[in-house]
């Protein structure tokens, strides 16, 4: 039944005022997906603006207060994005699917406000469960790949649990504290259901996805954004409510494919991948392609099979000089009968214009949609999403790191690693002082120093005298020349003045050409091959200044 | 004879001790604990480690592992796989080697992997022993090698798998390199938790080196090497048969030596004397300022005991210093030279000088030396073919070498430059034996 349809069916019911009802589980602690679990529902008013929640009350065939079953839909709504061809097909759905001709009551309806946490029963069959999906905390399928292998105490968050299998028998010391906890739940892995600061992007992946496939036609839209702001993250999160949608029927059936450019070694071994998750046979490339070229090219009688939708993350490296993996990939969506359904993800917004050719670009088409980096604000609504319930971090430790991240790349990970570093740092630090331990700004400074952290200072704090004396003689040559490269022989010489100022006796050349090869590789310059002897060219890595501040703290000390 | 029982047990000890960490406690105990969670707590993490050259990073690990090998439940629920930038120069090699060391040959033997990341994951999949999931440690030495190879395939999906919970893996990178998180692409630097762990020496503290160089030197009582070669002991087999981990390849029992009693003590007297004489601090000074780390002191070490004597007293060690530090292997080398070498030497040296370090070619060379022989009592005229001869054998010797590409031109014509300084042919010069000293004013003034 199309979303427009329950809407007036829902607008219908009730004359005098349109009712929301809001389902809330209860019992988050047991959560087994088949038991029916127990539940809360609400009755509040709504307003017109609450169309978006509206939408996403999906199959709630609602009934009268009497229950009676709700009247066929006699009047068709238009909607303007749709053929009229389609809107027919949707009326003979929509008859098909009337409640009178159903054997199974499907719907319920509590009436009380806060009513007792328990399912309701319509006559005594019981109701299946609604599940609200604008915020899919209720699912608790595991996707293959980011299953996550925490304990008991971590799934109080109603983080997906892991599958029996991958459960660690070797158990693992008891490390309940408080401290623990946030360690585990600041790893970048513990994906939690619903991506805070993502609802605008998630709804509309999820409404084009949820056309796409009510619609039965293909379709292209590409993602981009920065590394870290959770595109991937998003679109795994739509499809797996979008496939317990289809597993309860009310959306179309569909296959889920995923490629990643970075895991394949060339972009036509990517044939073969997708072939292989839609078959389970491995081919070569050659035949992959050919299959698929049919499979998706042909109009041939499709015989129940399902629309796919194909998730092509890193996409720019799909991209060769020849581009045909690429072109491929977006050309069978805009076949007539191809039911494919493609996802991209990439890091550059302007990827299409820039790196494609012209007519991929055309059948990339214009569906965009950019992940903004996080902001400040953003960055700490989700670390502090993470840590719900648990106090060891201190709120102004949690906006520094929020800050400096938003300041340098809005990238999630980074702020969760950064979090994550300071905990451990107060966790060790607690455990020698014996004490219950918190997060504080100090400890959240001892982080960035060392994750964001300009080390060149420090390296040539820790280099020997005569290291140090080799850098002097590199700044003043290249002072007195003027020009950043420099040869050896000019450095050696200034070397003499260098030493000779301090008291020390000059290092024979060779000495001298260690010290370079030894700078050389930890990149404080650059320098050629000492095979290259007395004319090695060398070039200063830090900045003067940088050295000179390094070395005037040291004399201060 | 006790004294060469002696020296040989400290020199082995030298090359063969791996495992004994001097100082950096605190990152020692970071490593630690990243690996005692990743294998008791079963949580990924990523990490490099970065210090100059010869610091003691593979030492730091070493140590590391060796602690906590005598662990068995560590033994038994990880499995340590070691990779080298140097050996393993692509990703399919270091996936090989990888294969190899998890003993799943046999399982891969037949199969065929579309891509790096199929192979990966297929590999991590077959790794549950039992039915728990065994957990990796991963180290990599030389990392900023491995970011040169094409996409950085291996990195990212190591440090994807560290992201993304499906196998507890701890992946650690060793470098030398500094910048090396420039190195790494965008998404891959995403992924990696940039938690570095610098190792860098401190180099203000002469008596801390001090310390070190009277440790190497002592000999231990027969309690201490008691407790470690039952460390050795404590192995279990299973580490010898998978881990490729180098130190358990070559490493140091000190069961294999005994002294008695007496002589430890009197040995230890002497170090702990020559340790407080001012010449040996002096010389360690030296040492210290060129080189905060503990390589080279190593290899100094190693030159003073290779002596024949009892005792090893300050003035060997200081006449080991001059001559591993001061002296010029270049000098020495042109005090090889014969005379006729050295004239062409000498005019090499006048035609820098008068024009700035200009290449040169052999003609010009030789018009400079016919100037001085011409008007020379002593000198006899001697062929061209001689003098080209000459000239070559100094190409031979790299005391020159030749600029841009060789065959295009007939050699005499072939342009040169100067590979050492003047002043070592200078201080050559003082000290060659009868050298006429027509020559030696000839060097000394190049107007002559």
């Amino acid at each position: 039944m199309s979303r427009r349809a329950k809407e007036n069916t829902l607008k219908r019911t009730n004359s005098s005022e349109t009712l929301k009802v809001v389902f809330k589980r209860v019992d988050e602690d047991k959560l087994d997906p088949k038991s029916p679990g127990k539940w809360s529902v609400r009755l509040n008013k709504i307003n017109e603006d609450d169309t978006k929640l509206l939408n996403s009350i999906e199959n709630i065939q609602t009934s009268d207060i009497n229950q009676e079953t709700p009247k066929k839909r006699s009047e068709s709504t238009y909607t303007p994005r749709r053929s009229r061809i389609l809107n027919k097909i949707d009326e003979e759905q929509n008859s098909e699917v009337s409640p009178s001709k159903r054997t199974r009551r499907t719907s319920i309806l509590v009436i009380e406000n806060n009513a007792d946490p328990c399912t309701p029963t319509i006559k005594g069959i019981p109701a299946r469960r609604k599940s609200i999906l604008k915020t899919p905390t209720v699912q608790k399928t595991n996707t293959p790949r980011r299953s996550i292998q925490f304990r008991e105490n971590v799934e109080e968050c109603g983080y997906v649990k892991k599958s029996a299998k991958d459960k660690l028998a070797i158990d693992d010391e008891e490390d309940t504290s408080d401290i623990a906890l946030t360690r585990k739940r600041l790893h970048v892995a513990a994906v939690p259901n619903s991506l805070p600061c993502r609802e605008k992007e998630y709804m509309e992946i999820y409404s084009f996805l949820e056309a796409s496939l009510t619609d039965k036609i293909g379709g292209c839209i590409y993602v981009s954004g920065v590394p870290g702001t959770g595109k991937t993250a998003t679109t795994t999160a739509v499809i797996r409510a979008l496939k317990a949608e289809s597993e309860k029927g009310r959306i179309n059936k569909f296959d889920f494919v995923e490629i990643n450019g970075m895991r394949t070694t060339e972009p036509r071994k990517a044939y073969v991948e997708i072939h292989r998750q839609l078959t389970g046979k491995t081919v070569t490339a050659e035949q992959a392609y050919n299959l698929l070229d049919k499979r998706f090219s042909t109009q041939t009688n499709r015989r129940g099979n399902n629309l796919t939708i194909l998730l092509v993350d890193e996409l720019d490296i799909l991209c060769n000089k020849r581009q045909d993996v690429v072109y491929n990939l977006l050309n069978w969506p805009n076949m007539s009968s191809s039911h494919l359904i493609v996802v991209t993800i990439a890091n550059t917004m302007d990827l299409p214009e820039r790196i494609l050719m012209g007519k991929v670009t055309s059948r990339l088409g214009l569906t965009r949609l950019t992940f903004q980096p996080y902001s400040h604000k953003q960055l700490q609504e989700i670390v502090l999403s993470r840590l719900s319930g648990l106090d060891c971090f201190n709120n102004d430790a949690i906006q520094l790191v929020a800050r400096k991240v938003a300041a340098l790349s809005g990238d999630a990970r980074r702020a969760l690693d950064i979090c994550r570093r300071s905990s451990e740092i107060a966790e060790t630090e607690a455990k020698e002082e014996n004490k219950k331990a918190m997060v504080s700004m100090l400890h959240v400074q001892k982080a960035l120093n060392e994750m964001i952290s300009c080390t060149k200072v420090k390296a040539v704090k820790a280099c020997s005298k005569f290291e140090k004396y080799f850098l002097q003689a590199v700044c003043m040559e290249v002072e007195r020349t003027g020009i950043e490269e420099v040869t050896f022989y000019g450095v050696y010489r200034q070397m003499k003045t260098v030493t000779a100022l301090h008291g020390f006796p000059l290092p024979t050349t060779e000495k001298a050409l260690g010290i370079s090869t030894r700078l050389g590789a930890s990149r404080l310059i650059i320098s050629e091959h000492a095979r290259k002897d007395v004319h090695q060219k060398i070039l200063l890595n830090i900045s003067a200044d940088d050295f000179y501040y390094a070395t005037q703290v040291n004399t201060e000390e | 004879m006790d004294f060469n029982e002696a020296r040989e047990f400290l020199k082995k000890r030298l090359l063969k001790d791996k495992t004994t960490l001097y100082g950096f406690e605190e990152e020692k105990e970071q490593i630690k604990n990243l690996f005692v969670r990743t294998a008791k707590h079963s949580e990924s993490n990523s990490a490099i480690l970065i210090g100059p050259k010869k610091s003691g990073k593979s030492t730091l690990l070493n140590s590391v592992l060796f602690d906590l090998v005598q662990d068995n439940v560590f033994v038994s629920n990880t499995l340590v796989i070691y990779l080298n930038g140097l050996i393993h120069i692509d990703d399919r090699l270091a996936l090989k080697s990888t294969t190899v060391q998890m003993n799943l040959e046999k399982e891969v033997e037949g199969k065929t992997f579309s891509s790096f990341s199929e192979n990966l994951s297929f590999l991590l999949s077959c790794l549950k022993a039992g039915k728990d999931l065994q957990r990796l440690i991963f180290i990599i030495d030389e990392i900023d090698l491995f970011c040169t190879h094409h996409n950085q395939t291996l990195l990212y999906n190591l440090f994807d798998v560290a992201q993304s919970a499906q196998t507890p893996i701890c992946v650690l990178g060793i470098t030398s390199r500094l910048d090396v998180i420039e190195l790494l692409e965008k998404r891959v630097k995403s992924r990696f938790s940039h938690r570095q762990i610098f190792m860098l020496p401190d180099s203000e503290n002469l008596q801390g080196f001090a310390n070190i160089f009277r440790s190497l030197l002592l000999l231990p009582s027969t309690k201490e090497s008691n407790i470690i070669s039952q460390k050795f002991v404590n192995i279990p087999q299973k580490v010898y048969k998978q881990y490729k981990i180098p130190f358990l390849r070559k490493h140091f029992d000190p069961k294999e030596f005994s002294f008695s009693k007496k002589y430890i003590n009197e040995w230890n007297k002497m170090i702990e004397q020559l340790t407080s004489k001012k010449k040996v601090l002096n010389v360690l000074e030296i040492l210290y300022s060129t080189n905060a780390s503990l390589g080279p002191l190593k290899r100094f070490l190693y030159e003073i005991l290779s002596t024949d004597e009892a005792k090893i007293n300050e003035n060997d060690i200081s006449k080991t210093v001059e001559h591993l530090y001061f002296e010029d292997d270049k000098v020495k080398l042109i005090n090889g030279l014969s005379v006729l070498e050295i004239c062409l030497l000498i005019s090499i040296k006048h035609h820098s000088e008068i024009y700035d370090n200009d290449p040169f070619n052999f003609e010009i060379i030789l018009t400079r030396y016919n100037k001085f022989s011409f008007k020379s009592s002593t000198m006899q005229s001697i062929d061209r073919e001689v003098v080209l001869k000459a000239f070559e054998n100094l190409k031979y010797q790299e005391f020159i070498a030749a600029i841009g590409h060789e065959s295009k031109m007939q050699k005499e014509y072939q342009m040169h430059k100067l590979l050492i300084l003047p002043d070592h042919i200078e201080r050559a010069l003082q000290k060659y034996h009868n050298l006429p000293t027509e020559i030696d004013h000839w060097s000394k003034s190049c107007i002559i």
